[in-house]
């Protein structure tokens, strides 16, 4: 076991090198650099200026060079520092002579979105769960066809078209949840039950809306997971035995019919730092997905990089830790990997 | 295990009672104040006004920084030696006069007396000269020392005075240095102006400072009782990030904002339709800062021909665009000024639409439907070309009118919308282009030789569309070199007449900046002088019964 797990750990080493080289070089094929923003579209700067900043940023090397000197950086765990931003660090804070903090970039928004992601998985599980169970309880019958019917439309349903209707309602008709942002103005003179309420009225719709579009994936997953096993020989089985149904159902068919769902979960682990653009920008919340976007839009090479590099590591590890779930809840998988 | 329905379903029956109970618990009715807000108040210094921002600023040192929003938020923390007056003319700011001498090469300001940074150390002309030191240092990564550069010699002979030496005369000089912040020397000179924490945490010396930045949620300001031009009527500014424009307006419509930029659909059709919104919150209106053109690549047949050019700005009506595009709220310009400002040539009228007019220039040109398939050619060749334009709604709806006007004359256009990076690197860099629809500022400066000078030609400057005429290039030189502003105003009309004939760019128009600002909002210029309703910011002022309660976003 520890030397598949070690086995399994050094592969990941090349791998995600070969991920970032990729990644470095398809984002070099998109035009332009961060001379070329709109800001920077202003006849009172120069061409020489913009020349300058290439060259401070090593851009006017060849990509491979580039690549080579982020390599060697990243080998240190040096994240470097953004082009847009200040030269703010990209990941680690960073401590100046005069005993000022810099927070890195990453640093700052991921807390906030691995909260909200946190937060609306385990709001998606704890709905989509039982929904797919009554589903294929009553496969067919009103029950399980209002049951899709809500969960597609809460997929299909446009989420920034849907976020604004709520904030309409909620924030300005009535007035009962805070329309955008994190803190109300002034919330820091509150106590700290009332800053931790506060936070997370403003978190409900965020949460809420992306609760509602994930939940038709893990429903449906369940349900067909349930019609799967409920079908198998050894329910029939269970209920031969005379069982009571509610036994067969939670004790014998759920169980397997979960297996599938931590495949599911190791691959959401990269989905819990990557933030959704439109949610983070209709809610005015400084996540992941914001700062991502932001920084493809400026073409800030060294965030793009850090926060690519950090979701395939976490897919990488997901994939380990599904598969290493996999063997713990399934004796013939753990069969499988110990031969 | 028996009882798990029955659990499920009381766990969910809980939720959804915990929900409804929080969402009701929450709501507390607003306290609908029955505040008049349309009646007149005294004027009162206190109170907050809260705004918003699309975008967070870099950092506050706008030389740094460059985006919109860091120049918003540090206009109000930093001053420079000059300003825009509400005529947009040049007055004193932190300098008491300037004068210029006789060879018009050396420009000496004299300071206001007793200067003060908000730490309240003294601002003397040190820290002027440390600027000019901090922008024109090879080592930092501005992008806007250029102007600076020019600059020969730098002195601060006493402290109250700054001198600068240009080589020769440079008329944009007074204009460059309207615009650059002055940066305190005790804070700032032991520290890397590219990565210091100063542009997080700034002191300056304008009618505010920083009180408090959230990152990515907001920047307060409070007021700077050491401030150089005088006391702000309001205490504290505090500006939210908000990305999106409907979350903002939500916000606006919530009273959990005071003012936002507002677009035309917002402005003329929502406004209107709102009494309940029109009641509490005053629209303003104020010429924006840029106009929209269409320009074209002058070494591309068959550009290069003065007649096809104007055809085609005959064939365009403008009016329609304006009102199509901004439901009415822009108008129309024939020079790259500001209508109502000295530059701008009051003479100068826009291409009336005509399309019998731009059919027969083009006829004169050699283009006629040969071949009867509807669309003109000369030499085989039909007029056909390509619109190029960034992501930008009011630039992609003007391109597919112009795009069907164009057509009833005979002209095939195609469009292409492309990402900015995109559209800059692979296109305008290399040149690789027929038409573009894109915008430049109407600047305060009227020297535009980057953008039309023929030497500006190079990857990477501003002439990309290749224009090249010599008599426009000597005007553009002249008015350079002209620092009386009586002189340089003639020279600039007679320039702009040479541009408008010529028609390298069609002029489509030039948007009105449109702002909401709720009435509790006092002593604001309606309608706006020419620098805007901004201008006089620092007299705005809340009366105390009209000031939403602090802590009041519950």
């Amino acid at each position: 076991m520890l030397k598949y797990l070690l086995n399994r750990l050094f592969w990941m080493v090349p791998l995600l090198v070969g991920i970032s080289l990729i990644s470095f070089l398809i984002m070099h094929l998109a035009p332009g650099d961060i001379t070329s923003t709109e800001a920077s579209f202003n006849p009172k700067t120069s061409e020489e200026s913009r020349q300058k900043l290439r060259e401070l940023y090593n851009l006017d090397k060849p990509v491979i060079v580039q690549y080579g000197l982020w390599l060697k950086r990243m080998s240190t765990l040096d994240f470097g520092h953004s082009f847009a931003s200040h030269q703010s660090p990209v990941f680690w804070q960073e401590t100046d002579k005069d005993g000022n903090v810099t927070k890195g970039m990453i640093q700052e928004a991921l807390p906030i979105t691995l909260l909200i992601n946190v937060l609306s998985l385990s709001l998606i599980i704890a709905i989509a769960l039982p929904l797919g169970v009554i589903s294929a309880l009553t496969q067919n019958k009103m029950p399980d066809r209002s049951i899709t019917i809500f969960v597609f439309i809460g997929f299909a349903i446009p989420s920034f078209w849907l976020a604004l209707m709520l904030m309409y309602w909620t924030g300005v008709s009535h007035n009962w949840l805070p329309i955008s942002g994190l803190h109300s103005l002034g919330a820091e003179k509150l106590s700290n039950f009332a800053q931790l309420l506060d936070t997370l009225k403003h978190l409900t719709l965020p949460i809420l809306i992306s609760g509602l579009t994930g939940l038709a994936g893990i429903s449906l997953f369940v349900r067909n997971g349930m019609l799967d096993v409920l079908h198998q020989d050894y329910i029939t089985t269970a209920r031969a035995k005379g069982l009571p149904e509610n036994t067969v159902v939670y004790k014998h068919a759920l169980r397997n019919a979960l297996l599938p769902l931590i495949t599911i979960f190791g691959l959401s682990i990269p989905g819990l730092i990557g933030g959704s653009v439109i949610a983070e920008s209709i809610f005015a919340i400084p996540g992941m997905g914001k700062l991502f976007y932001d920084a493809v839009l400026m073409r800030d090479f060294p965030v793009i990089m850090g926060i690519l590099t950090i979701g395939s590591a976490l897919t990488l590890i997901g994939n380990l830790l599904a598969d290493l779930a996999y063997a713990w809840a399934d004796p013939r998988v753990r069969k499988g990997v110990a031969q | 295990m028996q009882q798990k329905p029955k659990t499920l379903k009381t766990v969910l029956a809980l939720f959804s009672f915990l929900l409804t109970t929080m969402l009701i618990g929450c709501g507390q009715q607003k306290t609908e104040s029955a505040n008049d807000f349309n009646k007149a108040y005294p004027s009162e210094a206190g109170g907050t006004l809260v705004d918003t921002l699309s975008g967070e600023p870099s950092g506050l040192i706008a030389m740094m920084a460059g985006e919109s929003s860091a120049s918003a938020v540090a206009s109000n923390i930093f001053n420079s030696l000059l300003k825009y007056d509400k005529n947009l003319e040049l007055t004193g700011e932190l300098a008491q006069s300037w004068d210029v001498s006789a060879d018009q090469k050396t420009i000496t300001f004299h300071l206001k007396p007793n200067l003060k940074w908000a730490d309240g150390k003294p601002l003397t002309s040190d820290d002027v000269l440390f600027t000019w030191q901090t922008v024109t240092d090879d080592k930092t990564r501005s992008p806007y020392g250029a102007d600076y550069k020019l600059v020969k010699k730098a002195e601060a002979p006493d402290e109250n005075t700054f001198k600068v030496t240009y080589a020769q005369p440079y008329a944009p000089a007074l204009d460059s240095w309207s615009g650059l912040h002055i940066l305190p020397k005790h804070l700032l000179k032991d520290q890397d102006i590219n990565n210091t924490p100063f542009s997080r945490n700034p002191v300056g010396s304008h009618y505010y400072q920083l009180d408090q930045w959230k990152k990515g949620e907001s920047i307060s300001l409070k007021r700077n009782p050491n401030a150089t031009q005088g006391q702000a009527k309001i205490d504290r500014l505090v500006s939210r990030i908000i990305p999106d424009r409907a979350a903002q307006f939500l916000e606006l419509m919530a009273d959990n904002i005071d003012s936002m930029g507002l677009n035309s659909i917002q402005y003329a059709r929502i406004f209107p339709s709102r009494p309940d919104l029109t009641n509490k919150i005053a629209q303003y209106k104020e010429l924006g800062n840029s106009y929209t053109y269409l320009g074209f690549n002058l070494k591309h047949k068959p550009f290069d021909d003065v007649r096809v050019r104007q055809a085609i700005n005959y064939a365009i009506d403008k009016q329609e665009i304006i009102d199509g595009v901004l439901l009415g709220l822009g108008l129309p310009v024939a020079s790259p000024y500001k209508p109502g400002t000295r530059w701008s040539n009051p003479k100068l009228k826009p291409y009336p639409y005509d399309p019998q007019k731009a059919l027969a220039l083009l006829k004169e040109a050699g283009f006629e439907d040969h071949d009867h398939d509807g669309i003109l050619d000369r030499d085989g060749k039909p007029l056909s070309f390509e619109i190029l334009t960034n992501q930008n709604k009011e630039r992609e709806m003007s391109a597919v009118l112009i795009q069907r006007r164009l057509k009833e004359i005979g002209i095939d256009v195609k469009i292409r919308v492309v990402e900015w990076a995109t559209f800059i690197s692979r296109f305008i860099k290399t040149g690789d282009f027929n038409v573009v629809l894109l915008g430049w500022g109407l600047g305060l400066e009227p020297d535009q030789f980057n953008i039309w000078h023929s030497s500006q030609q190079a990857p990477g400057q501003f002439n990309f569309i290749g224009y090249n005429n010599p008599k426009v290039d000597k005007l553009l030189e002249a008015g350079r070199l002209e620092l009386n502003p009586d002189k340089r105003m003639k020279i600039y009309h007679e320039f702009s007449e040479i541009l408008l004939e010529d028609s390298p760019v069609v002029y489509l128009f030039a948007g009105y900046g449109l702002t909401a600002i709720h009435k509790r909002v006092k002593g604001i210029d309606d309608p706006a002088p020419p620098a805007g309703i901004g201008h006089n910011s620092y007299e705005w002022y809340i009366p105390a019964p009209l000031r939403r309660n602090e802590m009041s976003a519950d």
